[in-house]
């Protein structure tokens, strides 16, 4: 058996299974030869009892729908191989970070990221989405009908191989597109839509990042934006859905593009 | 349904405890649980085989939890209102506790976020010093320093409480 001084930092350890069994037995001598300490013990065993007992109830209590939902409800996004692929490496590299907690969403400054290029990027796609998404007959410069045209116009205009991602697995369908300015570049805008008229829309710029990271953005009561910049170009998808409907569209719709840049 | 999703699904009980005690109103535990469990499906490649769901899934809730503080404290808002404050907020009706259980639960919300975290992954759920530094991340040493402080700070608030308690009794 050791031999040492205890202390009130013993006094935790015992409490929380942390004491070396060799030093029990001489722990609890130290602890009988000293009232004060005996007490705070036995007031923290007992503020513990407490603690366990105040929230031994929620483990009994019913797992809400909304939450299993998302476990089983959301099917895993379908991938092909190479967008399967281009996710993971984007996922590992990017740190894709789906933030923020109920009504307290971690805004675009929560990584203190006022001024970067992130939260431009965010900032301008989430006020061009606002902005069109809400035209019926003027939503896009050139409509789905005429994809070819629109991805090769936008391709020029941009600088970047665009393909206009296949979002039908998510339910939404190609609308078209716009060209934006963009600080001091310009960004390809596509708009989707659903059966039921909801919109999302995808914002791509050719910027000229180094660094890569990713997050997300948010306003109150607004759309939603997650966005990505990597070296050489920056994506965000915007739009109102559930932030679980909005992140599968976004994975899908990143791992397309990328694959599409990289072809 | 894959056994990873499996594993998800049975921890949401201990996820949502531990929510509940980090932010004692349950419609707002509940969001931080979703969230979390919404980032852990689009992360489901990181996990790691063999790695703990639930030391995986509390890593995730604790980051989210944390930004969530820092938001808080920054837009100043009631992350953690005085004690006194906190008494003259009814408890939502459906949330049954004893007054010993309130109190706890009041005083708990009263001491640092920091500081609740590590009580609770010990006290509550049963983490081991390393299993809890591990997923707080910080060294095992301020774990420790927060557990104590925390414990510490925890009693104080009891005893205040006890005593302004006394003092009501005998102001009627």
């Amino acid at each position: 058996m050791t031999r040492r001084d205890f202390s009130e930092r013993d006094i935790h350890m015992a409490l929380d299974g942390e004491l070396p069994v060799d030093e029990r037995v001489a722990y609890d001598a130290w602890l009988e030869a000293s009232p004060e300490m005996k007490a705070r013990s036995v007031r923290y065993v007992a503020d513990r009892a407490a603690l366990r007992a105040a929230f031994a109830g929620v483990l009994d209590e019913p797992v809400p729908a909304r939450l299993q939902n998302i476990v089983f409800g959301e099917a895993p996004v379908k991938t092909t191989a190479s967008s399967s692929r281009w996710w993971r490496v984007a996922a590992a590299a990017a740190m894709l970070a789906i933030g923020g907690v109920g009504g307290y969403v971690a805004g675009i400054d929560h990584l203190g990221l006022e001024d970067s290029a992130e939260g431009q990027l965010a900032e301008q796609a989430i006020a061009a989405h606002v902005l069109y998404a809400a035209e019926q007959r003027h939503a896009v410069e050139v409509p789905a009908s005429d994809k070819d045209h629109l991805q090769t116009w936008l391709s020029n205009r941009v600088g970047l191989k665009l393909v206009a991602p296949d979002l039908a697995a998510q339910g939404f369908q190609l609308v078209g597109g716009r060209l934006l300015p963009a600080g001091e570049s310009k960004a390809a805008m596509l708009l989707y839509e659903d059966a039921k008229g909801e919109r999302i829309s995808l914002f791509v710029t050719a910027e000229s990042v180094e660094k890569t990271k990713g997050t997300y953005g948010s306003e109150e009561d607004g759309p939603e934006a997650i966005y990505w910049l990597d070296k050489g170009y920056g994506c965000a998808v915007v739009g109102s859905l559930p932030r679980a409907q909005l992140t599968a569209v976004a994975k899908s719709a990143y791992s397309q593009l990328v694959a599409g840049l990289a072809s | 349904m894959d056994e990873k999703k499996a594993a998800i699904l049975g921890e949401i009980p201990r996820l949502r405890r531990y929510a509940r005690s980090l932010l004692r109103d349950r419609d707002s535990a509940d969001d931080l649980v979703q969230d979390c469990l919404e980032r852990a499906l689009v992360r489901l490649d990181n996990w790691q085989t063999g790695e703990s769901p639930r030391r995986w899934l509390f890593t995730i809730m604790h980051h989210l939890f944390i930004d969530q503080m820092r938001k808080v404290n920054r837009r100043g808002e009631a992350a953690m209102l005085p004690l006194e404050a906190r008494e003259a907020q009814a408890a939502p009706a459906e949330q049954v506790e004893s007054i010993a259980s309130r109190e706890i639960i009041d005083a708990l919300q009263a001491i640092s976020p920091d500081r609740r975290a590590a009580l609770v992954m010990v006290a509550i759920e049963g983490f081991s010093y390393a299993e809890a530094a591990n997923i707080l991340g910080v060294p095992a040493g301020t774990l420790m320093s927060r557990i104590a402080r925390g414990r510490d700070e925890l009693r104080g608030l009891l005893d205040d409480a006890a005593r302004r308690r006394a003092i009501r009794i005998v102001e009627k």
